[in-house]
């Protein structure tokens, strides 16, 4: 059955060609945006780590003013935590959680070179935004011993950067002057929100006379509302005049954050959407003109004794032999993705995009051939001979 | 002759409608996503309100220090006292005008907070810029020298933070972050896709915090060069290169370990571009995803429009065994059916206007882009109608020239 | 006015080979009312397609009005086509999707002719085949023997030499079967040349000269 198949395909290969063509090109655009798709609700999937429901970013910026900045940075910090409203404060870098900033750079350990997003925060982290720990503890001021800087590295971090070892107690080296000494693991710290992947982190405690990172992450009780924060703001200000100062809630970043990679994720949906559609009809289309041209064919067969059932099954099986031609002329092009490490995605994720592209396009082949093999299978012997 | 051929189209069409519908579906959704994403592009890189003179603006948004390998590179905005010397010198310009990158704050009223965007400009960002006045005027020289605290600020600022009852607000004050300002003027806001020029509130660049005394070459101010005109554009470019290329060495090297300083005046879509690729070999890279992005998007309903044509040519064989027989030109034939596509194309094209035009004010209308003015102007309309042209020949060529290729005696036969 | 020599013809799929004219020699003069007559299948049809250089032989060659064809590309047949020769076919082969004036305007389209003088050119030529009160209707309004009727219409508007008609009235009944007939011999008094491929002896007998193919082969 098969290779007489084969021998109805190959006899028409030029009309054939155009159709494997347009098969594959719909393999090629469904694989790439089911990789997108895919990638990123493998990422929605884990969990970010942290609390923010009720977290706000305080971003201070001293300005023109240079005059004890450490110590002001101090005095605000002791002030916000003071307020009853408020159940945790900790100072932080620039890259808050769901913000724009980035800071990546990378440590090495027994030759392993890791490249890692790095955080620089305060011995409070833990407790305002509730990391989970796995292993150690969160650093305190009192870790910090001569030139041993304490970190917590993230899970992703001590698998990738010590292998087998256990983390807790390594000193990594950074330069004559300063080493890390990991105190704690925590779980996962998806800093730029539900749709990053887990990466490597590194949270480094805040030197003492640090100018640099004016973040502050505040836990507030639940129920504080806008009115604190006018209050907060207005005595910051009073506290630190010519200051920047800005407040933002966490919740609301992790929205915009979202919208970042939602929307685009959308736009590429609808339009293959539309292009998929588009591409079903014309198949429905072009299937529908070859079987009813192949009228007498039918009749023929029909006439030396094929069921209905064999002629649907006939037709159906020539337009699964050419999707399967093209899914295999798609998959000489996809399988590089994952083979060569392209974007450098993990390759399970092009492996399921694959995966699932062939279903769809099995699908949509078998949609689109199913009514028009049936209805030719329908057609009177007689009748379909006569049309000659 | 283009008569009779498009009598025929139409004929054609009208006999099979399911046939019709296909063809007509992928062209018009096809065009209709290529016409929305012009007029977006259009957006975001044509001259519009309130950066009417896009056209003839140069951009000067980022400073890139680098080392001469190319390794490490550090870039962002320039200082105020950078750009001053360097872009405010320009004497080839008609203005120039020094503005803040976009920085937030917020404002509490009525234990309500409003997030704001601030700015920090020159008088003659006004000049540069065709912001419309709503109420009261811009702030002017007077008011930067003597660091007044004036605010302009927009219309949907104004509905948000004041209670007007019809009344102006122009002498009314608004405190932010513990500063009063008084408000000298409304304008009508901007969309943020106008990455520079958007804003809640202006201020003059000397209120507090703008940080404009900053030293250094890097800071947080851009600046829009006005040409005179379009033409002038290479001129005033090339004055500040030089001006660029003067900056001694050792100012260059600001105490880093940086010996290359990359300043460019750009129009506003090469310095778009070059925000996110560098050398031209990105550039290169760029054109190149984007083209074959497109093909794909064209190529994918293209195919299938050949495939259907071809499929349909049997349905044709006994009108080109006919014209053949009688002397048509395999030429003749090619045209006739490149035309007849062309046609068929065209009136794909003009649902793809009317479905753009929906789906167009849908997006203004949604909110999903604040103050959103896309249209279908002029310029998008002319691309439409080249990319229309582009695929009814794309869609139709192969076919036609199948079909002209037709043997006559096998034309005839079937 | 038309010459065959030695002419030839082979059908070659990937396994089988087939003579569909075999040695072929033919000399149609100017003026000559001519008709081929055979069994089905013996390469009459193939004959007259060589004749209208719809086809090319696979040897030998032809001429047509003292000039020989066998270098010319396609744009030269088609312009020869277009200038000397007019068909007609057993199933008339009207475009459907146009009405009856326009159909018979085919062959002036393809000769630069302005609207005004096409339309004239057609309007004359319905006029001969009696149909210029059906110039709007539409090949499906038409009965079988006006169809015909406007395929001669098409194939004489241009004034050809030659008028080339496979079975023109194969698919008729008699009456109007006749009724073609009587419209090719007035065509052939005023001066036209024209091949007809036939199976009804009586209208064989009617014309100058009958030949005869049996297999692909000319007997006489």
């Amino acid at each position: 059955m098969l290779s007489h198949l084969f021998k109805l395909i190959w006899n028409k290969k030029g009309a054939h060609s155009l159709l494997i063509i347009e098969i594959w090109a719909s393999f090629m655009v469904l694989f790439g945006v089911l990789s997108l798709i895919v990638y990123n609700v493998r990422n929605y999937l884990q969990p970010v780590g942290f609390e923010y429901e009720h977290v706000w970013n305080l971003d201070l910026a001293s300005n023109q003013d240079t005059l004890e900045v450490a110590a002001k940075l101090e005095r605000a910090l002791q002030r916000v935590k003071a307020y009853p409203e408020v159940e945790s404060v900790s100072r932080m870098s620039s890259n808050t959680p769901f913000s724009a900033n980035q800071m990546g750079n990378s440590v090495t350990y027994n030759k392993v070179e890791v490249g890692a997003d790095f955080y620089s925060t305060d011995g409070e982290l833990s407790k305002t935004l509730d990391l989970k720990m796995l292993k150690g503890r969160w650093y305190q001021e009192s870790d910090r011993v001569s030139k041993f800087v304490p970190i917590v590295i993230n899970k992703a971090m001590e698998d990738k950067l010590f292998l087998d070892e256990a983390a807790i107690g390594k000193v990594i080296k950074v330069d004559d002057k300063k080493s890390f000494k990991v105190v704690g693991v925590v779980d996962k710290f998806k800093s730029r929100g539900e749709f990053m992947s887990d990466e490597p982190a590194v949270f480094e405690l805040l030197a003492k006379d640090d100018v640099w990172n004016a973040n502050m992450l505040i836990k507030t009780k639940p129920g504080t509302d806008a009115n604190f924060e006018a209050k907060l703001v207005k005595e910051i200000a009073v506290m630190l005049p010519g200051w920047g100062i800005e407040v933002s809630y966490l919740t609301e970043s992790r929205k915009n954050r979202q919208n970042l990679t939602l929307v685009p994720v959308l736009i590429f949906l609808i339009v293959s959407g539309f292009l998929l559609t588009n591409v079903a009809l014309g198949l429905f289309g072009i299937l529908n003109l070859n079987i009813s041209k192949r009228k007498n064919e039918i009749g023929l067969r029909r006439a030396m004794g094929a069921t209905e059932g064999r002629v649907t099954t006939q037709f159906l099986g020539e337009i699964w032999v050419l999707a399967s031609f093209s899914l295999l002329l798609g998959l000489i092009f996809a399988l590089q993705f994952p083979m060569m490490n392209v974007f450098d995605l993990d390759s399970e994720v092009y492996i399921i995009a694959i995966f699932a592209a062939i279903v769809i396009i099995y699908l949509i082949v078998t949609l689109c051939a199913w009514f028009p093999s049936k209805q030719a299978a329908r057609i009177h012997p007689a009748l379909a001979l006569h049309e000659e | 002759m283009i008569q009779n051929y498009i009598k025929i189209a139409w004929k054609v069409l009208l006999r099979h409608p399911f046939y019709t519908f296909i063809t007509l579906f992928g062209i018009s959704l096809t065009l209709t996503v290529l016409m929305v994403l012009t007029s977006f592009l259009d957006h975001l890189f044509g001259s519009h309100y309130p950066e009417n003179k896009r056209n003839r603006s140069l951009y000067v948004g980022t400073v890139v220090q680098t080392d001469s390998s190319g390794t490490t590179t550090s870039s962002g905005p320039a200082s105020f006292g950078f750009l001053v010397k360097h872009a405010k010198s320009l004497k080839s310009a008609e203005k120039v005008t020094i503005f803040s990158n976009f920085s937030f704050s917020n404002t509490y009223v009525d234990g309500k907070k409003i997030k704001l965007n601030t700015k920090y400009t020159d008088s003659e960002f006004w000049y540069v810029t065709g912001f419309e006045f709503l109420e009261g005027k811009p702030y002017n020289d007077t008011h930067i020298r003597n660091g007044d605290h004036v605010a302009v600020i927009t219309d949907a600022l104004r509905d948000q933070y004041f209670d007007t009852n019809g009344e102006t607000v122009v002498g009314r004050n608004i405190e932010i972050e513990n500063v009063i300002y008084k408000v000298i003027g409304v304008v009508k806001g901007s969309p943020p896709t106008r990455l520079y020029t958007y804003s809640d509130i202006y201020f003059p660049y000397t209120a507090p915090k703008s940080n404009y005394e900053n030293k250094g070459m890097r800071g947080r101010f851009v600046a829009i060069v006005l040409a005179k005109d379009q033409s002038d554009m290479p001129a005033v470019q090339s004055e500040f290169d030089s001006n660029i290329a003067r900056i001694p060495f050792k100012e260059i090297q600001d105490g880093q370990k940086y010996s290359v300083l990359i300043v460019k005046a750009d129009k506003y879509f090469d310095h778009f571009l070059s925000t996110f690729a560098r050398s031209d070999s990105q550039k290169v890279m760029f054109y190149t995803v984007a083209s074959l992005i497109l093909l794909m998007f064209m190529g994918l309903p293209a195919i299938n429009l050949v495939n259907v044509n071809v499929s349909r040519i049997l349905e044709r064989a006994s009108e080109i065994g006919v014209r053949k027989a009688f002397g048509a030109p395999s030429k003749a034939l090619l045209w006739q059916f490149i035309i007849e596509n062309i046609f068929i194309t065209f009136i794909g094209g003009l649902f793809a206007i009317i479905l753009s035009s929906i789906v167009i004010s849908f997006i203004n209308s949604s909110g999903w882009i604040a103050y959103a003015d896309l249209t279908i102007n002029i310029p998008v309309f002319a691309i439409s109608i080249v990319v229309c042209l582009l695929f009814g020949f794309l869609s139709g060529v192969l076919p036609a020239f199948r079909m002209s290729k037709l043997k006559i005696v096998d034309a005839l036969k079937a | 006015m038309i010459r065959l020599e030695n002419v030839e013809k082979v059908y070659r799929t990937s396994s089988i080979e087939t003579l569909a004219l075999n040695n072929i020699n033919l000399n149609v003069k100017k003026g000559e009312f001519v008709s081929i007559m055979g069994p089905s299948g013996c390469g009459k049809s193939t004959l007259l397609n060589i004749m209208g250089l719809l086809d090319a032989p696979s040897k030998g060659y032809i001429e047509i009005d003292g000039s020989r064809v066998e270098k010319y590309t396609d744009k030269n047949l088609a312009h020869l086509r277009n200038q000397k020769l007019g068909f007609i076919f057993q199933s008339f082969h009207l475009i459907n999707d146009l009405s009856v004036i326009d159909n018979v305007e085919i062959p002036l389209l393809y000769r630069n002719s302005s609207a005004k003088e096409r339309k004239e050119l057609a309007q004359e030529a319905l006029e001969k085949v009696g149909l210029s009160n059906r110039m709007k209707h539409f090949p499906k309004q038409l009965s079988g023997g006006q169809k015909q009727r406007v395929a001669i219409a098409r194939a004489i508007v241009g004034k050809p030499e030659i008028i080339l008609a496979d079975e023109p009235t194969g698919n008729l009944d008699s009456v109007m079967g006749n009724e073609i007939l009587n419209i090719l011999q007035k065509l052939n008094e005023g001066g036209a040349t024209i091949v007809m491929v036939t199976h009804d002896d009586a209208m064989a007998k009617k014309t100058h000269r009958l030949i005869r193919l049996f297999d692909g082969t000319q007997v006489f």
